[in-house]
């Protein structure tokens, strides 16, 4: 544990020094790859380490954007708008976790897939709070430059990210931790040997519910224009499981590399194919996928044990 | 066998990466659009005007800047219909394909949002699909815009209403939840009341709804004098059959934005007629411009010539954005950013798409946009005055 909190505290270090490069554009990359790092170790809790597939990222994701940006428009300041969508996010997790976490494998996948188009239709018809499909225009930040601002949400995406692998880190090596990977490896076992598989779950969910939340506010803040279809997109859900699976599931930088990787590839593949870019994305992964199954991070170790055959 | 795989297409990659060459005598617009994504057709018809305007621009040799000519290239960039994707292509045109000028991404959102980019480079952009006032009170400098605020389009309707058909007291709105159909029937309720009339119906319908029977069989129980929808070709020519199928008449009904395009007119046949609707542009206005296209007739001949369709008026906006700058960038002689800029901010010239004089905040005030009326399936222009065609007929019958 030692070894990996001091892996990622020169990491982050690393990445905070991204806005000496002067480059806007640079920044901008960072800030969302930043985003999607959250979104990845989120998902991390429940699909990594309890295996459960959820796809609520993206309801949890809205939730945030939409409580953040409505608490902003009755007069919250920023930063308790950003808590009170974590906490917001956390309470539905919980609620939502009693309920839909008693389903498993795909029965689990779908219904916590739906839950995001659930909230989409109510935002979307809730026009005196939200806007409905006019969108939610939100105060912009009184700061003295873009480039301040560009800086101003750098750091506190990277201070969630932060936040988000503590937390990680600490359940992984916890008794949390250990009783989801009872119940990743088998379910009704852990249960019989006494692990309260129900606690757990939920747990789990709203730890995979928290940060997306707040992610989400500060997204709607930084963007500070959100629209039900942009935030409640199924797309965070997947590129979540994407960047984990690519990154290597369950493992502690799986999702922080899967979510570089990621961003780098979307990056690459969408400066030079105009049109069929999400196609090429998508044959890509399909191939890192199959020919590393366990993400780049086993990449390291297979590299590292041909060496010492030889 | 499989890192030999990875190599082949990281290779591939990166031959694909090697950018185009930056030419010379040519005049770079970055155009963001959402090429892909659920805004997609939006982005064929702005490709489809900004193209026009390129291909005759660079017909006839290029723009004249000072002595020499310059050609045009559009530099399209994919945000997949999403916003903050919006900003970033912006700032990636600007800062790593080094365009001299930008259009806005589509709609008032995606505008407003990377308009702080294009502010933050000194950019000139032009918003060809941006009306709300909100985009434009930010004041920015090197925003401008093609369309005018929505109420522009209400108060003339709820004018000519209230001046020619006394009768009309009721107001049923039924309008599309998404951004420019919903802002336009707000501010269709806001024109109604504000001059005593009784809204007596307000409703919104989710996108895709295709069934409106229940919306319909309330708004028949109001016996409303003026319908008024909102939505899109497809949304529309359902609606109005629908109406049809319950035997709703009123002797106003007001549609935006699908009469506008000849594809309602053909899909809806004799229930188009009488139907009144507005927008910024249609083909059946006539000015005489001093701008690469000229007459309006003429643009629309070019553009049938190109496309085989008739222009609608965001694709007409797209190419009035590239004549627009055009005419500043020749105007300026030069393609310094500030004097473009600042010829923008000072014009005052007719063009095919309208008068085009920006108010202090960027938003064109000159253009009065046209209230038209489909009578015998042809749109029939009765408002302004100065293009007017026809009177309007009260009386929408099924």
């Amino acid at each position: 544990m030692k070894r990996d909190a001091s892996i990622a505290l020169v990491l982050f270090a690393l990445v905070a020094l991204l806005p000496l490069s002067g480059e806007a554009y640079w920044m901008r990359l960072g800030t969302t790859m930043l985003m999607y790092g959250v979104l990845a170790m989120s998902w991390n809790f429940i699909g990594g380490m309890a295996g459960y597939p959820s796809f609520a990222v993206a309801a949890f994701f809205g939730l945030g954007a939409y409580a953040g940006a409505v608490a902003q428009k009755f007069g919250v300041p920023m930063g308790f708008a950003w808590v009170g969508a974590g906490l917001l996010a956390l309470v539905f997790a919980a609620l939502l976790g009693v309920a839909l976490l008693r389903l498993r494998g795909h029965y689990f996948a779908i219904a916590s897939l739906v839950v995001a188009e659930v909230l989409r239709e109510l935002v979307n018809s809730m026009t005196g709070l939200t806007g409905g499909g006019m969108g939610l225009n939100l105060p912009i930040p009184a700061m003295a430059s873009v480039d301040a601002q560009a800086r101003f949400f750098f750091y506190v995406m990277l201070l969630l990210a932060a936040v988000t692998f503590t937390a990680m880190l600490i359940t992984a090596n916890s008794k949390l931790g250990f009783g989801l990977r009872c119940i990743q490896q088998n379910e009704s076992a852990a249960d019989m040997l006494g692990v309260d598989t129900t606690f757990y779950k939920v747990s789990a969910f709203m730890l995979s519910g928290v940060f997306v939340g707040v992610a989400g506010a500060v997204y709607a803040s930084w963007v500070y224009y959100i629209e039900p279809p942009d935030v409640f997109d199924v797309l965070y859900s997947v590129k979540a499981i994407v960047m984990v699976l690519l990154g290597g599931a369950g493992s502690m930088f799986g999702p922080l590399v899967g979510a570089a990787a990621f961003l780098s590839l979307e990056e690459l593949v969408w400066r030079n194919y105009l049109e069929v870019h999400t196609g090429v994305l998508g044959l890509m992964i399909v191939l890192l996928v199959l020919f590393l199954p366990k993400g780049l991070i086993s990449l390291s170790q297979r590299l590292g044990r041909r060496g010492k055959l030889r | 066998m499989n890192r030999a795989l990875l190599l082949g297409a990281a290779l591939a990659l990166g031959t694909a990466a090697a950018g185009a060459a930056h030419a010379q005598d040519v005049i770079r617009v970055g155009a963001p659009l959402p090429i892909t994504g659920p805004l997609s057709p939006e982005a064929k018809k702005q490709q489809r005007g900004y193209d026009l305007w390129a291909e005759t621009v660079n017909k006839r040799g290029g723009v004249k800047v000072g002595a020499k000519r310059m050609k045009v290239e559009i530099v399209y960039v994919d945000y997949q219909s999403n916003t903050p994707r919006a900003v970033q292509a912006a700032e990636k045109l600007i800062t790593q394909d080094k365009v001299d000028f930008l259009f806005s991404p589509f709609g008032s959102g995606a505008t407003k949002a990377a308009s702080s980019v294009s502010e933050k480079y000194q950019v000139p952009t032009v918003a060809a699909t941006a009306s709300s006032a909100q985009v434009y009170d930010q004041g920015y400098k090197y925003l401008f815009g093609t369309f005018t605020p929505n109420d522009t389009l209400t108060e003339p309707l709820a004018d000519i209403v209230g001046r020619e058909a006394a009768g009309v007291r009721r107001v049923a709105i039924l309008a599309r939840n998404d951004l420019f159909p919903l802002a336009i029937a707000q501010e269709m309720e806001k024109s109604a009341k504000k001059r005593g009339l009784n809204v007596v119906y307000f409703e919104k319908y989710a996108i895709g709804t295709l069934d409106h029977a229940s919306a319909l069989s309330q708004i028949k129980s109001m016996s409303p004098h003026w319908i008024f929808a909102t939505g899109y070709t497809n949304d529309l020519i359902l609606l109005r059959k629908q109406m049809a199928d319950q035997r709703i008449e009123a002797p106003v009904v007001t549609m935006i934005a699908a009469p506008a395009y000849q594809d309602w007119i053909d899909g809806t046949g004799k229930l188009s007629q009488n139907v009144t609707s507005a927008a910024w542009w249609h083909p059946a206005v006539r000015y005489k411009g001093k701008d690469v296209f000229g007459t309006t007739e003429n643009y629309v001949k070019l553009f049938r010539a190109a496309y085989g369709a008739l222009p609608d008026y965001a694709e007409a906006s797209a190419s009035a954005a590239g004549a627009m700058l055009q005419l500043a960038i020749e105007k300026a002689g030069s393609i310094d950013r500030t004097k473009v800029r600042d010829a923008l901010s000072a014009m005052n010239e007719m063009t095919f798409w309208g008068p085009v004089k920006f108010g202090p905040n960027g938003q064109i005030t000159s253009l009065e946009p046209p209230v038209f009326q489909i009578q015998n399936g042809k749109p029939t222009v009765i408002h302004p005055k100065a293009i007017r065609q026809g009177e309007l007929q009260l009386g929408v019958s099924n």
